[in-house]
């Protein structure tokens, strides 16, 4: 454990001397403000209008869905904004050791496979969080309009946490078998983007097969926590991702094959 | 400290390392000596387990590095080829991590990097990032990463091979330094590097160990393997009978194993003798010469390449495998 939070701590630091990493956080957050304003003048203008309603008529059938809607719109957005970032926070994480020949180090000092990508894996994981710290305050800052739903909020940020680690533990193992960052990060673009692809061909089209391989697709379960709810199987299956993706990163660590420097 | 049997590592039907075998006592410096491409940055990998190998064993400290790789690699300090740094860090911070990778106790990591950074003389740019070092710095500080958890073995992979005369020589220095408190495997295409510091040398070419010497008596044999030249002349007898006159007499001593005559112009006669591995000829030859009568206009030793004897190691049967 010591050996990952050491190699987690390394490598959160590199990341605030990397100029890709900062313009990733820097764009993340103002892109997030973005969604976030956009979210709260649609509500302001929705409920503006379901007000007009109720003065003019009295009554008013304009149901305002603030939880399912408007919260669920603004975390959808979030999670595609996740897609654009990881690949970008992943590709150099084991292609980048190699390249420096820094794997050297990691592998011969008493470290196990596992430890390394435990390191890897958490020092992604702490930067995405770190990513979405920013989040939280516009919501504190919303929070006095009332109607918003803190178990909404809270399992849609845990949605978002779970996607992300689903997608660096994918990066992470892409990152393990490139020896060039670009490579790394296109294949994980390439990934990540196919799991999108399945879900919506899984809405629109009713094929036996392609509605299985909707099974494995983030969205949908994403799509699920912006409900309130982050279920059980849910859960599973985030976590059935992050230690397959860990499995297969330590397996192709421990089994690097060294060519040519 | 090490011992390694029956190593190799093949790359498809290319063996790069052939059936190496050799142990080194604790406190012993073992020199690894061959020409680019022999060999010796495969073996470095094997035996710190960086590269898995296609077949052999390795034991450190008693325990098998590829059964046992914790306890093994915790009594190992290595220094690659191209030192493993991460250039935004600084020395210090970096030392501090490698300290942690390497099981140095939580309480002592500060104490271990300070005396790593005096150890290796980086007292002036410890606070610095190590993107902003010069390359003789950065070699000290590959140096320092591989003594500060205080390593009973240290493998030494080419450490001066990217450095000018000035940091070499420091650098040289410091593994001096390094010889009583660790047990070292130090590879190297430079002869004199070896004959300093080295109590053993292995030399290896084509992935196989050609001779297993003391750095003395192999600088003995490779003197040895040095051609002896002569100029000579002889009053009153035609060109071409002096010729096959000195190619026969020279032929005759011990040891020779080839003799090229020509004839120059004004009726000198010059002759190359080259002599087998352990055979130092000069004595001999002048002596032969002067025997017969001729006039030895000249005589010198022509240093073999480096290239020239591990040729000749790899043609002779001169193979002393450990
Ligand atoms: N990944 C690889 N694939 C194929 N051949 C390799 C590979 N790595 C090294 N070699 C070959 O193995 C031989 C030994 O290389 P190396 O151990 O680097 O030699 P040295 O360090 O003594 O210069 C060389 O002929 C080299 O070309
Ligand atoms: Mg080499």
């Amino acid at each position: 454990m010591r050996h990952a939070l050491a190699i987690a701590r390394r490598e959160i630091e590199s990341y605030f001397v990397s100029p890709i990493a900062y313009a990733v956080l820097t764009i993340f957050t103002f892109v997030s403000g973005l969604f976030f304003s956009n979210m709260l003048v649609y509500y302001i203008r929705q409920s503006a209008l379901a007000d007009s309603m109720v003065q003019k008529y009295g009554y008013s059938d304009y149901q305002l869905d603030v939880p399912t809607v408007v919260l669920a719109q603004f975390f959808q957005n979030e999670a595609f904004m996740l897609m654009l970032a990881v690949p970008l926070l992943t590709m150099g994480l084991i292609t980048d050791e190699r390249r420096k020949g820094t794997l050297e180090l990691l592998v011969t000092s008493p470290v196990r496979g596992g430890e390394i990508v435990a390191g890897k894996f958490l020092g992604a994981f702490g930067f995405l969080c770190l990513m979405m710290l920013p989040i939280l305050p516009m919501f504190a800052f919303m929070g006095q309009g009332g109607a918003w739903e803190p178990g909404v909020i809270a399992s849609g940020m845990m949605g978002l946490l779970l996607l992300g680690g689903a997608q660096i533990a994918l990066g992470l193992f892409i990152s393990s078998l490139c020896e060039n960052v670009l490579v790394s990060a296109i294949g994980t673009y390439g990934v990540l983007i196919t799991m999108q692809f399945i879900d919506t061909t899984t809405s629109s089209t009713q094929s036996y097969w392609i509605t299985i391989l909707g099974y494995f697709s983030f969205y949908m379960r994403q799509v699920n926590s912006t409900r309130g709810v982050v279920s059980l199987t849910d859960l599973a299956y985030f976590a059935s991702y992050i230690t397959l993706g860990l499995f297969l990163a330590q397996r192709s660590v421990e089994a690097i094959r060294f060519k040519r420097t | 400290m090490i011992s390694v049997t029956h190593l190799s590592k093949k790359y498809g039907k290319f063996a790069a390392v052939d059936d190496l075998s050799f142990e080194v006592e604790d406190g012993e410096v073992l020199g690894f000596l061959g020409p680019n491409g022999a060999g010796k940055t495969t073996t470095m990998r094997m035996i710190t387990g960086f590269l898995p190998a296609s077949g052999g064993r390795v034991r450190i400290g008693g325990f098998d590095l590829y059964t046992d790789p914790v306890p093994a690699k915790q009594r190992l300090g290595y220094l690659p080829e191209n030192p493993p740094l991460y250039p935004e860090m600084t020395v210090r911070r970096y030392l501090r991590f490698v300290a942690e990778l390497k099981d140095v106790p939580a309480g002592k990591t500060k104490s271990a990097v300070g005396l790593a950074i005096e150890r290796a003389r980086l007292g002036e740019v410890a606070d610095k990032r190590i993107s902003k070092l010069s390359k003789g710095f950065r070699q000290r500080v590959g140096l320092a990463q591989a003594i500060v958890h205080e390593p009973p073995l240290l493998v030494l992979d080419e450490p001066t091979s990217s450095l000018d005369p000035k940091q070499r020589f420091e650098v040289r220095e410091l593994i001096a330094e390094l010889k009583g408190k660790h047990t070292v495997v130090l590879s190297t295409h430079i002869l004199p590097e070896v004959s300093e510091v080295a109590d053993r040398v292995v030399i290896i070419n084509r992935g196989r160990i050609m001779a297993v010497d003391t750095p003395s008596r192999l600088s003995e044999r490779l003197r040895g393997a040095e051609s002896v030249r002569l100029e000579l002349a002889a009053a009153g007898v035609a060109g071409d009978v002096l010729r096959a006159q000195v190619t026969e007499a020279l032929r005759q001593m011990a040891g020779v194993s080839a003799v090229d005559v020509d004839l120059a112009d004004g009726g000198t006669v010059h002759a190359r003798v080259q002599s087998e591995v352990g055979v130092d000829l000069r004595a001999e030859a002048a002596a032969v010469v002067v025997g017969r009568g001729w006039r030895l206009l000249a005589l010198s030793a022509e240093a073999l390449s480096l290239e020239d004897i591990f040729l000749k190691l790899t043609s002779d049967e001169h193979q002393e495998g450990a």
